[in-house]
């Protein structure tokens, strides 16, 4: 008997479970280090983090709350602010694109739409037609939006009979879905100058309507699959029993769906928690959310404060730590069960 | 108690794309009336029922509920409550909510929905089980609590999806009883769709029964046992169900293997395929001479308690079965004679299954 | 089925004829169940149409353009191809493209090498019966590799730097690949019967909670070879006075380094699911057969599993392609513009004010990232769920 034949059926042999052992310790060990290092920092003085690495506390070196101090109560109303805004644009885009995400969701698990092929192309000309309009030629754009709606109901007249083609719901799921590919930077320009336009950049409108639309795409794809999956005889008979759409949602759907609702309200809130390159366009101080905060960290005339910074990043990833620890349960079986299915 | 309503449907069709679900099919529930849809898997009864609940929309034709057309109605203004075959129980609400959420739709005060749902469990017998969830229910009690919240809207019909096919045989032998007895109390125009045809026997004051989407007949369940309309319903109808020998027809009668059957006044073309059918019960085993109306081989003999169900090997290579009595002792393999009651004889065209009378 | 949750026309007016009178609220409450299917899916219909759709087109328009920002407006001059052409062929080339020169003996051999693989594949469709559309489509991923081979062989395989185009596929490639059989490794030996599963699971995931900027700012640290904390091994190896920033090649695998630790979690927590998601039953008859372990993951779990890894490499893929915070944070895409991704290269355009270089650049992405995505879809994904 080998030292990798297994003892008893079932089991692992001594050999295979040794080596199952090392590699996941080894690899934990390499996820807790960066984590473990960022945290003693915080506590570093000036002199630890510049003489070279010192590793334990307490007995490499003696820590110090210099850094927490500047943090918590010098730069408190910075810090404070800009927590406070990652808050309410978390919370906010996150209820937004749950709740409108899962409405779509659910339409296109169980209404049947088929929008003209025709109405589609002629809205796309239409809207590219404006904005060369206006942006190349400069017209007005009151004028060029009211000629494009007379010209979209002439198209729509004209091509309704010559195009015969209908979309689907797959074709609006897809389109919906394949949003995600679009990287912030291709379309982040255009929601800078609309904003500027209307006087909202640095709100929090501005940012928590920017998340809510790039998180959208998450929500309909996990939602799509946990609301397909559920059976119809339960909707079915709310419907005969005179419930309306908003009534089968609200009181059969969605309590059916808490484990998917609930993996996918904590994946949304940590993407707009953690986003960083729109925010960094849309906001400039009075919406700045903390990932500006820490890489304005970067800007001293001091060069990086490491010290502070690691408090920073402590302060700010963990609430979502925290988050994911408690709410492990619903991840591993939430998102992934709709998500897995493909 | 809104009161029992007659369900018309007028040649309704279903369509999904080239496939014809459901093929003109009319029909009359009268007020009271139990109707049970019996047909195979795949026949188009449960695409009929979901129609005439509205969950599925109509691709021609008419549903009428008393005097008014519903056939465009949504299915929340139509009336109507439908038990499912998974029964469909919402598994996050107690089974007190449950049976309480038609009410609370209708925006029903919650003194009113309690006191509703109490009468209602009292009717189905589930008191004690208010607080519990469906899943800490067994199959019957979950049956049950289906049950109760189709009758506490009162509506004016019920729709029953094959309720009972997810019980094991013993409680659905003692739900069907129940079923039947509570239809009988509220005096409920209901619809009930299966394939298992005992229940059809049982529970129906009229049966219908569908194949491929066609309606084949409509009657008591003595009608269509004692007189179906074609060989589908013949062979459809009963356990085990009607045998058939398959022959020509002669100027003497139908020649199966070296015996000619009597035509009993049927008068049929010769060299016609004929299939004379005939009931388990309507058949004797005899010795294997000249007086037999057929001769064949014994495939197996299952003795049931009460009696013993014997299989033969017809002549045609089909297999045959007759009730004998208990005691019987037979020898598989060996060769005997049948005599079936010429007055129980039914004759069928082999090719088109169409029934042949003798008064035709 | 096609029954319809909403009502038609007839069914209303059947159901208002046979109501009394109603208030105001039961009027809205009806109006709102009639429109239904509509409220449900057209605000996130608007929602993406304002903010995702409208500035992929102004998009465009601006990447034909050359924009002036004056006071609180702008002026926008059309140029055509302009911004594209200095991109691929002007004075951005080196940045977009990389510095092109005679070509070395490794560079022949590579895009040769990859010139006949790509005929080679050509000949296998062809072969195996083509469509007109299956060949339309292939023309662009099979027109992709002929000329990112041929634009290795051009640049780094003959010594020269290439630029974010490049560099953007060895993140997506080199990263996506480490990622994924760590991320398969990881899920591989949490699957089995071990102890303490839970905890492991939990401790995997949380890197994917991290913000990018965090885990920029904290490898900078760990990296460091004179304070950091492996500066002893730095210093006991001789590298003391080395600096990650400084080397083009350190400075990639660097951020790939941080991009894995933040993305293997994803990558293992989904196919630990699927691993988990597979029947026991195949396997212990397999092993009842007497198939190794090595057998039983090659001929059952693989297959079983193969759908999913596919979805998941696919997110992996798209979400790759965006990557940015990390080289931004760690390196600002230097030294030079070694590190620089194609997202960063259109962020440093906006951050000089040139909008219709950012857009351009932009577009390229969305270009590539498309074709890839599209590619990988179809020939990879598509094909493992319908087999």
């Amino acid at each position: 008997m080998s030292l990798f034949t297994p003892r008893r059926v079932g089991h692992m042999s001594p050999g295979g479970s040794a080596i199952t052992y090392l590699l996941l310790i080894v690899w934990a060990a390499f996820v807790i280090f960066p984590i473990y290092w960022l945290v003693i920092t915080s506590f570093k003085s000036v002199n630890d983090v510049n003489s070279g690495p010192v590793f334990l506390p307490f007995i490499d070196f003696q820590p110090s709350l210099h850094a927490w101090r500047d943090l918590l109560i010098e730069d408190w109303a910075d810090t404070s602010r800009s927590y406070i805004n990652s808050i309410i644009i978390a919370l906010a885009s996150t209820a937004l694109s749950v709740l409108i995400g899962s409405m779509a969701a659910y339409a296109l698990a169980r209404v049947t739409y088929a929008p003209r092929l025709s109405t589609v192309l002629a809205f796309v000309l239409c809207m590219a037609a404006v904005l060369v309009a206006t942006m190349a030629y400069g017209v007005d754009w009151r004028l060029a939006g009211a000629v494009a709606v007379a010209l979209f109901v002439l198209m729509v007249r004209g091509l309704g009979n010559r195009i015969a083609g209908r979309l689907g719901n797959g074709d609006i799921l897809f389109w919906m879905i394949s949003q995600r590919i679009l990287a912030p930077v291709v379309v982040v320009v255009p929601i800078y100058m609309m904003f500027q336009s209307v006087g909202l950049l640095d709100t929090h409108i501005a940012i928590i309507l920017t998340y809510a639309v790039i998180n959208l795409p998450i929500v309909v794809w996990l939602m799509y699959d946990f609301f397909a999956s559920i059976p119809r005889d339960l909707e079915e008979s709310a419907q005969l029993d005179g419930a309306t759409m908003f009534t089968v949602f609200r009181e059969v759907v969605l309590p059916l769906s808490k484990p998917g609702l609930a993996a996918t309200t904590l994946l949304v809130m940590i993407l707009a928690w953690n986003e960083y390159l729109l925010a960094l366009f849309l906001s400039t101080a009075d919406a700045q959310t903390m990932p500006i905060l820490v890489a304005a960290m970067n800007a001293g005339e001091r060069g990086i404060l490491w010290w502070t910074m690691s408090a920073v990043i402590v302060v700010m990833i963990l609430p979502v730590l925290a988050l994911a620890v408690v709410l492990q349960r619903f991840i591993s079986k939430g998102i992934l069960v709709g998500a897995v299915k493909g | 108690m809104a009161t029992a309503k007659r369900i018309e449907i007028r040649e309704m069709d279903k369509h999904y794309g080239a496939f014809h679900a459901v093929k003109s099919l009319s029909l009359t529930v009268e007020p009271g009336e139990f109707l049970v849809l019996l047909g195979p898997s795949g026949c188009g009864k449960s695409t009929a029922l979901r129609m005439i609940a509205g969950l599925e929309e109509i691709t021609g034709g008419q549903v009428l509920l008393g005097d008014r057309d519903v056939t465009h109605v949504l299915p929340k203004y139509r009336d109507i409550a439908m038990v499912f075959q998974s029964y469909a129980l919402y598994p996050h609400k107690t089974v007190a909510e449950n049976i309480g959420f038609p009410l609370k739709i209708a925006g029903k005060t919650k003194a009113e929905q309690d006191a509703a749902v109490a009468d209602a469990a009292a009717q189905v017998q589930l008191g004690e089980l208010l607080g519990r969830y469906p899943r800490e229910l067994s199959g019957g009690q979950r049956q049950r609590v289906a049950l109760a919240r189709a009758i506490i809207r009162r509506p004016a019909a019920f729709l029953m999806d094959e309720p009972l096919s997810n019980l094991d045989a013993k409680l659905r032998g003692f739900m069907r009883a129940e079923l039947k007895r509570m239809q009988k109390d509220l005096g409920v125009t209901t619809i009930y769709v299966t394939h298992d045809q005992i229940e059809a026997m049982t529970l129906a004051h009229r049966v219908a029964i569908m194949r491929d989407g066609v309606l084949q007949q409509l009657g008591t369940p003595k009608e269509v046992y004692r007189d179906p309309a074609n060989m589908f319903v013949a062979g459809f109808m009963g356990s085990p169900p009607m045998n058939f020998v398959a022959g020509n027809a002669t100027g003497a009668g139908v020649k199966v293997g070296d015996r000619a059957l009597s035509l009993e006044g049927v008068r049929v073309r010769e060299g016609t395929h004929v299939s004379v059918g005939f009931r388990p019960e309507d058949a004797e085993l005899a010795a294997p001479d000249d007086t037999a109306d057929l001769v064949a081989e014994v495939f197996i003999a299952e003795m049931t308690g009460d009696e013993t169900l014997v299989t033969l090997t017809a002549p045609d290579g089909g297999h045959i079965i007759v009730r004998a009595p208990p005691d019987i002792e037979i020898e598989d393999g060996a060769r005997v004679g049948l005599r079936i009651d010429p007055a129980k004889r039914y004759y069928f065209e082999t090719d088109s299954g169409k029934r042949l009378r003798a008064d035709d | 089925m096609a029954a319809d949750l909403s009502p038609s026309p007839t069914g209303a007016a059947q159901a208002s004829a046979s109501l009394p009178a109603r208030s105001r609220g039961e009027r809205l409450n009806e109006w709102l169940d009639r429109n239904a299917r509509h409220i449900f899916l057209w605000p996130a219909v608007v929602l993406i149409l304002v903010f995702s759709i409208f500035p992929l087109v102004a998009s465009l328009v601006i990447a034909f353009s050359r924009i002036r920002l004056s006071g609180g407006g702008f002026q926008v001059r059309f140029v055509g191809w302009r911004n594209f052409d200095k991109q691929l062929f002007g004075s951005e080339q080196f940045h977009f493209l990389g510095t092109f020169g005679p070509l070395s003996l490794m560079g022949w051999v590579f895009g040769l090498a990859v010139t006949a693989g790509v005929i080679w594949w050509i000949a296998a469709y062809l072969r195996a019966g083509p469509t007109f559309i299956g060949t339309l489509g292939r023309l662009f991923p099979w027109g992709l590799v002929l000329g990112l081979g041929w634009l290795l062989s051009y640049t780094a395989l003959s010594g020269r730097p290439f630029g974010t185009l490049l560099t953007t596929y060895f993140y997506v490639l080199v990263g996506c690949a480490i990622q994924f059989v760590i991320g398969m490794g990881l899920a591989y030996l949490c699957s089995r019967a071990i102890r303490g599963r839970n905890f492991f699971r939990v401790l995997f995931f949380l890197p994917l909670m991290i913000t990018p900027i965090g885990i920029g700012y904290t490898f900078r640290m760990l990296a460091d070879t004179s304070k950091g904390p492996f500066s002893p091994l730095w210093q006991a190896a001789g590298l003391g006075d080395f600096s990650w920033a400084t080397d083009p090649w350190a400075a990639r695998m660097f951020i790939i380094i941080a991009d894995s630790w933040q993305w293997i979690p994803f990558v293992f927590i989904m196919l630990l699911a699927a691993f988990e998601n597979v029947p026991r039953d195949y396997s212990e008859a397999a092993s009842m057969d007497g198939a190794s372990e090595w057998q039983i993951f090659r001929e059952i779990t693989w297959p079983q599993i193969m759908p999913v890894a596919a979805t998941v490499m696919l997110i992996r893929v798209i979400e790759a392609f965006k990557i940015v915070d990390l080289p931004n944070i760690m390196t600002s895409g230097g030294p030079g513009i070694a590190t620089e991704s194609m997202s960063l290269h259109a962020l440093f355009a906006w951050r000089s004010l040139d909008l219709g270089q950012s857009s351009a650049v932009a577009y390229l992405l969305l270009f590539v990232t498309v074709v890839t995505c599209v590619s990988f879809f179809n020939l990879v994904v598509l094909r493992r769920v319908r087999s």
